[in-house]
C-alpha cells in the first residue's frame, strides 16, 4: 500500500513538471486478481493507479506502440526486472531509445510490494546481473522439471498434444513485448510457410517458429502462457530455449541496451566455419 | 500466362543411357504451363543452342528449363542463348539430371522418374522467376599480392610488367620465401639463389610494385574489384629511409646466439638482423623477444653503431589501408614438425635433421659455406640415410597427400652429397620413386646411375645410437629381407604441410581450404587458379604441395587473371543480392549484424514533409554476395533473394 501511494505521488510529480507525458501502470480489471493497464496522463488518472501482487503482466509491450515514442516525449512505465530486461533488449534491437523512458520499478515477495532502486535501466544493472546468478525460485517450475526427465519422443509427444489444442488466436503473440514485428512470418502468404489453419502439423510450426524467435530474448515474463485460452504452458519451451542459449553463447537477455543480440551477432575468430 | 520450354538434353550417353529422353520430353509437354518440351542430342552444340533460341522466339516463351548435366557446366551457356533469342537471361533455369541422376543411378525407370521430378520442380520455379539485370561495378585497377616466395614474386612480376600496380605483402623481414633456403634446385641443378636473388631484386626496384616487408594482412573487407585491405607494418625500429643496410648495427649487437630461422637452427644470428646476406630489401630488423635493451632498458649498441641514426627503439606497429582489386594469395607452405616422428629419433640425435636443413649445409651461402657437415661435431659424414615420405602418405600422422617434391629432392640430395663427398655412401629409403615431370625421371636415373645412390624400397622401423652411429633399421621389401644401415647422418624427407596460421588466414580473407588448410580452388580441373571467392586467386604451394616450376607456372596464370580483371573498367555481377521489403521491415537491425559482409545499412524512410516515419534496413546491392545469412535471420521474413526468392524455392520444392 505504501509502495502505490509512493508511486501514484512520484507519477504525479512527473506529468504535473513535465518530465513524463505519460506512464504506463496497472488498474483494477474485471476480478478481484486481475488487472489492466492503465495509461496516466493527468492527476486523476494517477489516482486509479493499483500496485499489488497480482500486477504481473509485463507492460512493456505497450512501449512500441507505433508512434508513441516519435515524439521524443518520455514515458513512464511500471515494470519488474523481467520487464526491465525486455526493455534492454527492445532497445538492443532498435526499437526504443531507454533515454525515453523513465522505469518505476517494483517487485513482490508473497503479498508484500517493495520498489526497486533507480530510475533508467542502467541503474537496474547490478539487479539483473544478481537475477542471472541468482535466478528466483519462481522460474523452478516443476512442470520443466518433469518434461526435462523425458526422453525425446515422450517429450515430442508431450508438446504435439499441448500445441493441438492451439487455436491459432495469436493472443501469445500479441501480449509478448518480443512480438513487435509489423508484419509476423505466419502472415506472410507468398509463400505460405506456416499453415493458418489450426491442424497439429501447423500448430507445430507456429509455435516452433515462435520459441525459435524468441530464443535468447524471452525473458520469461510469462505474458504468453497466461494469454493463451487454451493454457499451453508456452513460457517452459522459452524457458528452456533461454538456457540453451545461455549454455551455448553465455549469453543472458537483456542485461544492458546495448547487448548484441546473440542470434545476430557472429565472431569472426568463431571455431565453427559456418559462415566465414 | 506462363510459357515455359523444357529442353532435355541426352549429353550423348551420359543422361540417355539411364534416363528414357523420350518419355521425359513427352511427361514434361503435358505438365501446366509447359509449351514445348523437346529432346535432343547435345543442347551445348551450336545447332542444339541453336533450336533452344529457335523455340524461344518462335512460341514466345517465358522461360526455359535445361535439363542437362550441372549448372556449374553450362548455366552460362544458356543464359547467353537465352539473351540472344531476347529472353532475360535469368529466366533460364537448369535441371541438374547428370551429375544429380544418370550418374548416380542403376535403375532406368527410377532414374527417369526421378528426372521428372527435378524437371518439374525447375518448371515450378521459372515460372516465378523474375528478370533480373547484373549489377556493374568498377574495378580498382591495383592487385595485392600477398606473400613474397617464389610465386608471389612471379604473380607481382608478371602484372607490373603488364603495366598494372602491385603491392606485395610479405611477412618475413625479406623476399625469397623457401626458394631462398635451397642449394641447387632440380632438376637441372642451378644454383637457387643465383636465380631467386634477380627476381627479388627486380621486384623491389620496380616502379610498379610497392613492396612492404615485415607486415602482415590486418583484415580484408568488399568484394571483387573493390576491396579494402588493411596492413600492418610490423615495428621494424629501423628506419627505411634512413638505413643504407651497411650492416654495422648487426656487427656490433652482442647477442649473437640466437638459432637463426632462415638455417633452420644450423646457424646463428644477432637480435638485430636481416635474415640471409641476399636479403630484400637489405634492411635489419630487431627480434624484440631477444634484444636486450627490450628486456631490462640497457644496451642500445646498435643505435650507437649506426652512424645514420636509423635506429628508432620507440617505432610502434602503423597500419596502411589499401583499395585493391584484385587479390593473389601466395603463402606458401612450412615443412611438417618432425617432432611427430619419434621412430626418427628427430631432435633426440643432432645428426638426424630434415631435408631443409640439408639445404642449407649444401648451400654456398650456409653455415658450413656449402660443405656437408654433421651438425654434432662438424665432421664429414661418410654414410648418409634419407628417409623418403617422412610423414607423407601416413594417415597415423595426419598426411595423407604424396607431398609430391620429396623424391625429386631426396634424389637432389644424394647427388649433391655425391659431388661434395667423393667416397661418401647414400641409402635411399622409399615407398615408390615418383619423378613424373620433364627431366625429372632422368634426374632420379641420374642419382642413381651415376651417382650410386643406392635405393631400398621399404620403411624405416626404427633409428638408435650404437658406437657412435645412427642405427637405421628398416625392410628392403623387394627382397622380404630386413635391413640394418649404419650411418653418420640421417636426412628425413619431411611433408609439406600448410602454414601453421593457414586456416585462420583463410577466414581473414574469406578463403575456403581444406582438410589440411591448404587452400580450395573453385575447380580442381577447370579453375584451378581462382578460389571459391571472387577476386582471389591462388599461386603456389599454398594451394597444393607444389615445386617451383608448378608454382611459377600457377603464378603466371593468376596474374593473366588479375590482367583479364583489370582489362574492364566494370564489373559484371549475378544480381543474386538480398532485397529487403520496407513495408514489413520492423527496423530490428538483426540483420546489420549478422551479414559478414557489412553489406546492410539503416535507411530512413520519411514522409513528405521530411519527418521521420521509421527506420529499415537497406541492402547495398555492390556489396552483398547472396550468402543469404540475413534472409534466414529476418523474423519478419522481409529480406529475400532475388534469384532464389522464398516463393520460387516454395514452389521448387513443392514441385517435386
Ligand atoms: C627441402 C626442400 C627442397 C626443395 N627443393 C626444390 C628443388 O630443388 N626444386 C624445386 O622446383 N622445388 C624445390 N622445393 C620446393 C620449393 O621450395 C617450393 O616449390 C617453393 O618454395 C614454393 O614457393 P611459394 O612461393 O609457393 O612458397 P614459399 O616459398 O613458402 O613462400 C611463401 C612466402 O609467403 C610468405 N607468407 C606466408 N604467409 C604470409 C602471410 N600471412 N602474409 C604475408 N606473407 C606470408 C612467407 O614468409 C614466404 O616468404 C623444395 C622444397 C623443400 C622443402
Ligand atoms: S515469450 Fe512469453 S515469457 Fe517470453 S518474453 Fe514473450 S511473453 Fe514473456
Ligand atoms: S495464445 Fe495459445 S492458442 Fe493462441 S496462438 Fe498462442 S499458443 Fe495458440
Ligand atoms: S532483420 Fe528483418 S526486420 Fe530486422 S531490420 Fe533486418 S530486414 Fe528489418
Ligand atoms: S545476402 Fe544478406 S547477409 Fe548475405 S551478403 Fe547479402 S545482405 Fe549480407
Amino acid at each position: 500500500m505504501i509502495t502505490q501511494e509512493k508511486y501514484r505521488t512520484t507519477v504525479k510529480e512527473l506529468l504535473a513538471n513535465g518530465s513524463i507525458k505519460m506512464a504506463i501502470g496497472y488498474r483494477p480489471g474485471s476480478t478481484s486478481d486481475r488487472r489492466r493497464p492503465l495509461f496516466i496522463r493527468t492527476s486523476e488518472e494517477a489516482d486509479q493507479l493499483v500496485l499489488d501482487s497480482t500486477c504481473i503482466t509485463n507492460l512493456s509491450g505497450y512501449l512500441v506502440t507505433e508512434g508513441l515514442l516519435s515524439d521524443e516525449k518520455r514515458v513512464g512505465i511500471f515494470l519488474r526486472p523481467e520487464g526491465i530486461r525486455s526493455i534492454n533488449i527492445l532497445a538492443a534491437e532498435y526499437q526504443l531509445n531507454v533515454d525515453q523512458i523513465i522505469i518505476f520499478g517494483f517487485d513482490f515477495t508473497g503479498r508484500e510490494v517493495r520498489a526497486l532502486q533507480g530510475q533508467t535501466t542502467g541503474d537496474f544493472s547490478a539487479l539483473l546481473s544478481e537475477i542471472r546468478e541468482n535466478p528466483p525460485l519462481a522460474t523452478k517450475e516443476p512442470l520443466l522439471e518433469r518434461i526435462e526427465k523425458m526422453n525425446a519422443k515422450e517429450r515430442f509427444d508431450f508438446w504435439q498434444q499441448e500445441f493441438s489444442r492451439c487455436i491459432k488466436c495469436y493472443a501469445c503473440r500479441q501480449a509478448c513485448p518480443m512480438c513487435y514485428c509489423r508484419r509476423c512470418i505466419v502472415d506472410s502468404n507468398q509463400p505460405q510457410w506456416v499453415n493458418t489453419s489450426s491442424h497439429t502439423l501447423g500448430n507445430f510450426e507456429w509455435n516452433v517458429v515462435r520459441a525459435f524467435h524468441l530464443s535468447g530474448r524471452c525473458v520469461q515474463c510469462g505474458n504468453c502462457d497466461r494469454a493463451c485460452p487454451v493454457n499451453i504452458p508456452l513460457r517452459l519451451i522459452n524457458q528452456r530455449m533461454a538456457k540453451e542459449v545461455v549454455d551455448g553463447f553465455d549469453h543472458f537477455a537483456g542485461l544492458s541496451p546495448t547487448q548484441e543480440p546473440v542470434l545476430a551477432s557472429f565472431k569472426k575468430d568463431d571455431t565453427e566455419t559456418f559462415i566465414l | 500466362m506462363a510459357k515455359i520450354g523444357v529442353f532435355i538434353c541426352h549429353c550423348g550417353e551420359n543422361i540417355a543411357a539411364k534416363v528414357d529422353c523420350t518419355k521425359l520430353a513427352a511427361a514434361m509437354g503435358e505438365h501446366p504451363g509447359v509449351e514445348v518440351s523437346v529432346e535432343y542430342k547435345y543442347f551445348c552444340s551450336d545447332p542444339g543452342q541453336e533450336s533452344v533460341k529457335k523455340a524461344i522466339r518462335e512460341n514466345n516463351l517465358t522461360g526455359i528449363v535445361i535439363a542437362a548435366c550441372s549448372p556449374r557446366m553450362h548455366e552460362a551457356t544458356f543464359r547467353k542463348a537465352c539473351a540472344e533469342a531476347g529472353l532475360n537471361p535469368y529466366l533460364c533455369e537448369i535441371a541438374n539430371i547428370r551429375e544429380q541422376c544418370s550418374w548416380v543411378h542403376t535403375d532406368g525407370d527410377m532414374a527417369t522418374a526421378k528426372a521428372a521430378d527435378i524437371v518439374r520442380s525447375m518448371v515450378e520455379k521459372v515460372k516465378r522467376n523474375n528478370i533480373l539485370q547484373p549489377i556493374e561495378v568498377p574495378v580498382t585497377r591495383r592487385a595485392l599480392v600477398i606473400g613474397g616466395g617464389i610465386a608471389g614474386l612471379q604473380a607481382a612480376l608478371d602484372i607490373a610488367n603488364a603495366g598494372q600496380e602491385v603491392v606485395l605483402v610479405e611477412r618475413e623481414p625479406s623476399l625469397g620465401g623457401h626458394m631462398a633456403q635451397l642449394s641447387e634446385t632440380f632438376p637441372t641443378l642451378d644454383c637457387s639463389q643465383c636465380i631467386m636473388t634477380p627476381r627479388m631484386v627486380e621486384t623491389a626496384q620496380h616502379p610498379n610494385i610497392r613492396l612492404l616487408t615485415y607486415a602482415e594482412i590486418e583484415s580484408v573487407d568488399g568484394y571483387i574489384g573493390n576491396f579494402k585491405v588493411r596492413v600492418r607494418m610490423k615495428a621494424r625500429y629501423v628506419d627505411m629511409n634512413a638505413c643504407t643496410g651497411c650492416g654495422d648495427c648487426i656487427t656490433k649487437c652482442p647477442v649473437k646466439k640466437i638459432s637463426s630461422e632462415f638455417d633452420c637452427g644450423l646457424g646463428k644470428r644477432t637480435a638485430i638482423y636481416t635474415p640471409f646476406a641476399q636479403s630484400v630489401p637489405n634492411m635489419p630488423v630487431i627480434d624484440k623477444a631477444s634484444c636486450i635493451y627490450f628486456k631490462n632498458g640497457k644496451c642500445k649498441t646498435c643505435q650507437k653503431s649506426c652512424e645514420l641514426n636509423a635506429i628508432n627503439f620507440e617505432m610502434q606497429d602503423e597500419f596502411i589501408d589499401l583499395e585493391i582489386g584484385a587479390i593473389v594469395v601466395a603463402t606458401g607452405f612450412q615443412v611438417q614438425n618432425t617432432a611427430l616422428y619419434g621412430e626418427y629419433g628427430y631432435g633426440k640425435f643432432p645428426d638426424v635433421i630434415t631435408g631443409l636443413q640439408f639445404e642449407r649445409l649444401a648451400s654456398a651461402s650456409g653455415p658450413t659455406a656449402g660443405r656437408i657437415l654433421r651438425p654434432s661435431d662438424g665432421k664429414e659424414p661418410e654414410n648418409v640415410v634419407f628417409i623418403q615420405c617422412a610423414g607423407s602418405r601416413d594417415p597415423s600422422k595426419g598426411v595423407r597427400y604424396c607431398s609430391k617434391i620429396c623424391c625429386m629432392y631426396t634424389a637432389k640430395h644424394a647427388m649433391l652429397y655425391a659431388h661434395k663427398v667423393h667416397d661418401g655412401k647414400t641409402h635411399i629409403f622409399y615407398m615408390d620413386i615418383r619423378a613424373a615431370g620433364k627431366g625429372y625421371d632422368e634426374f632420379t636415373r641420374r642419382a642413381i646411375e651415376e651417382d650410386e645412390a643406392s635405393y631400398v624400397r621399404g620403411r624405416v622401423s626404427k633409428l638408435w645410437q650404437e658406437n657412435g652411429k645412427l642405427m637405421v633399421r628398416g625392410v628392403d621389401t623387394l627382397l622380404g629381407k630386413p635391413v640394418t644401415v649404419a650411418a653418420d647422418m640421417v636426412v628425413l624427407a619431411t611433408a609439406m604441410v600448410p602454414q601453421p596460421n593457414a586456416k585462420e588466414f583463410a577466414k581473414t580473407i574469406g578463403i575456403a581450404y581444406d582438410e589440411y588448410g591448404f587452400y580450395n580452388e573453385a575447380h580442381l580441373k577447370l579453375r584451378p587458379v581462382e578460389s571459391s571467392t571472387a577476386g582471389v586467386f591462388l599461386a603456389g604451394a599454398c594451394q597444393s604441395p607444389k615445386d617451383i616450376p608448378d608454382s611459377v607456372a600457377q603464378a603466371s596464370a593468376t596474374a593473366s587473371k588479375v590482367l583479364a580483371l583489370f582489362s574492364k573498367e566494370k564489373l559484371e555481377r549475378e544480381p543474386v543480392i538480398a532485397v529487403n521489403n520496407e513495408a514489413t521491415c520492423a527496423g530490428c537491425w538483426g540483420c546489420v549484424l549478422a551479414c559478414p559482409y557489412n553489406a546492410i545499412e539503416k535507411k530512413d524512410i520519411r514522409d513528405r514533409s521530411g519527418k521521420l516515419v521509421k527506420q529499415v534496413a537497406y541492402v547495398n546491392p555492390g556489396l552483398c554476395q547472396g550468402c543469404g545469412t540475413c534472409v534466414s535471420f529476418c523474423r519478419s521474413n522481409s529480406l529475400d533473394l532475388a534469384g532464389f526468392t522464398e516463393k520460387q524455392i516454395f514452389a521448387e520444392v513443392m514441385g517435386l
